[in-house]
């Protein structure tokens, strides 16, 4: 039974890891650009589809472990340039409308290349197999996962924080304005902050793919995952999206056996409540 | 929705009222079944619902499905188990839809902005995964099945059979055609010109004295009540509730119709539902993906034509006729 119980923490951990990859990409992209990109969740999705055909073209999971995110970071980066940097002045409501339509246009056209039935992708074969520790058995691959996106963490932490970029980020999200004044390049800062955003959000696709394979159609669910972490994380804050993360992912899992549903239930009350009681999140700054 | 988005300026009351009389006469005419147009009237009194919170309100509400769902499975249960007539059944629908639209709007009201779309989101979220749980009333997954389509009656005597899908297009018309009217009434009485103040500076208006929280929980609560009856509507004519009324699938539509219509334009909803409704009918068929197509009309209106539909026709109608400008006496708001 204990057994049961770890097996099912450690999975809550993983799939708490690619919210968290999620939740941050998008909490970073607001922090910034003060921006709410209802696209995030397309993006996760395109990530998993094109780790699908990185897999199929090249036989090699950790080619396309490279290459889907960036590819998804250059499409992001591309679409910014076009469109998103054109709405950064308006109100929210414009800015998630306009980016319901590009979520709309992305999932479209996955089923378009890709079919509306969900693709498959194998484990990487250095990763099957199981850990076997006296009565406890674990899948390679999911604590590879959680290594992983551990080791993504800790190195946007350090680009965030050790780095000019990073610093660049930080004081952005203070004021724009100043940054702006002392001499940076503002709209560049910002076309790279959204690709890095999104570019996490494939990230968290690929990784998410071996798992449960690419599905045409769960965009707006991880979506709306990611809104529940970030609120109840808090808007902008790092740590909240990581600390959010893993406890919708452990809640998720504990209850995926007893009543998945509820747990759906429950996150998004959480939502609710975080917002009505503590609207800055349990980790952000009032 | 605001800031650049002009007060609304539309025509005349009997003018406007003419304009839709007309467009209810001619759409079983134009389309190749009643059921359509039907459907068309439903989506375009939600789409009515959601502007006057998107339009006139400046409240981004993705909670709409909500209501119509809640609609939708009211009406389906009252007829079902309480054998309740056709207009018992709306009633209840309107009713139910206004006690969530309460309980929703108060609660989310209380944030702005982006909170406030946020608390409507997880709302819509609880209430598909509710209706998902509650299976024993809402059939879950499958749906409720076997809803029926009550006729008019009068005594036990059949008035209007309702089954004839042109008898069942024309009902729905006229009460179209009602609350059309009432929400126009409503939206050039001193309320709505509240909600116009409240959309444009909401700090101001709640300066004056507008007790502004208020007057939004009661926009909310019409809304909820003419989705609700929408989607008593939809059930009658499926004869079923699918789970998917309910879903934030169905709140994106609504809100899509509504601001391809014309956010602001209550005329511009039953063009955006039309429109989408239509096109969605066609291009189905012939190319299932077609919802590509609506995200890139959904950009380009919100990005280059903020008035949408309703909005561009307005335009053309100007240009055509460069040498009527409007008096401040027709500038009334829509």
């Amino acid at each position: 039974m204990l057994e049961l119980y770890l097996f099912q923490l450690l999975n809550g951990l993983g799939l708490g890891m690619i919210y968290f990859l999620i939740a941050v990409g998008l909490t970073i992209i607001f922090g910034l650009l003060n921006f709410v990109n209802f696209a995030h969740g397309a993006f996760f999705l395109l990530g998993a589809y094109l780790c699908y055909t990185a897999v199929a073209l090249t036989g090699n999971f950790w080619l396309a472990l490279l290459i889907a995110p960036l590819v998804v970071a250059a499409l992001a980066w591309a679409v910014e340039r076009l469109l998103i940097k054109r709405i950064y002045h308006l109100p929210h409501t414009f800015q998630i409308l306009v980016t319901l339509g590009i979520a709309l246009i992305i999932q479209e056209a996955s089923v378009l290349i890709w079919g509306p039935v969900g693709k498959n992708i194998a484990v990487p074969p250095e990763l099957r197999g199981v850990v076997i520790l006296g009565d406890f058995i674990y899948p390679y691959y999911r604590l590879f996962l959680i290594g992983f996106a551990a080791l993504i963490g800790l190195a946007l932490w350090l680009l965030l924080e050790r780095t000019r970029f990073g610093a660049l980020v930080r004081a952005g999200s203070e004021s724009t304005e100043t940054v702006s004044l002392l001499g940076t390049n503002i709209f560049r800062l910002f076309s790279l902050t959204f690709a890095l955003g999104v570019g996490l959000a494939g990230v968290a696709g690929v990784l998410f793919a071996p798992l449960r394979g690419a599905q045409p159609f769960v965009g707006p669910e991880i979506l709306g995952i990611a809104f529940v972490v970030v609120v109840i994380g808090g808007m902008g804050s790092f740590g909240g999206a990581l600390v959010g993360g893993l406890l919708v992912g452990v809640v998720q899992s504990m209850m995926t056996s007893l009543w998945p549903q509820g747990a759906s239930l429950m996150i998004y009350g959480a939502m609710a409540a975080v917002i009505l009681v503590r609207p800055y999140g349990l980790f952000g700054r009032a | 929705m605001s800031e650049k988005n002009p007060l609304p300026v539309g025509p005349r009351t009997p003018v406007l009222l003419l304009l839709v009389v007309a467009s209810l006469v001619l759409l079983p005419l134009v389309l190749p079944s009643a059921t359509l147009a039907t459907e068309i009237l439903i989506f375009a009194l939600a789409a009515l619902a959601c502007n006057l919170l998107l339009g006139y309100t400046g409240l981004l509400s993705f909670g709409q499905g909500i209501f119509f769902g809640v609609g939708a499975y009211g009406a389906a249960l009252l007829m079902i188990h309480l054998k309740w007539g056709l207009f018992a059944a709306l009633l209840g629908a309107a009713v139910f839809g206004a006690l969530l639209a309460l309980l929703v709007g108060a609660l989310a009201i209380r944030r702005k902005g982006i909170y406030f779309v946020m608390l409507t989101l997880a709302f819509s979220q609880m209430a598909y995964f509710l209706a998902y749980t509650l299976s024993g009333w809402t059939g879950g997954d499958n749906g409720l099945l076997d809803v029926p389509r009550p006729n008019i009656e009068v005594f036990g005597h059949v008035l209007v059979d309702l089954a004839d899908p042109r008898h069942f297009y024309a009902f729905v018309a006229l009460l179209f055609l009602l609350i059309f009217a009432f929400a126009l009434r409503v939206i050039r009485s001193p309320f709505g010109s509240t909600l116009l103040a409240i959309r444009e500076n909401e700090t101001r208006a709640a300066a004056i004295g507008y007790d502004t929280r208020h007057f939004k929980i009661l926009v909310f609560m019409l809304s909820g009540a003419i989705t609700g009856i929408a989607g008593a509507l939809y059930a009658m004519l499926l004869h079923f509730a699918p789970l998917s009324n309910i879903d934030l699938m169905m709140s994106e539509n609504i809100l899509i119709m509504t601001i391809i219509g014309g956010t602001g334009s209550l005329f511009g909803s039953l063009l955006g539902a039309g429109a989408i409704v239509v096109l969605g009918d066609v291009l189905s068929e012939l190319w299932p993906r077609w919802l590509m197509l609506l995200g890139l009309i959904l950009i380009l209106v919100v990005v280059f034509m903020r008035g949408g539909l309703w909005g561009g026709l307005a335009e053309l109608g100007k240009r055509l006729r460069p040498g009527r400008t409007l008096s401040t006496k027709t500038k009334e708001t829509l």
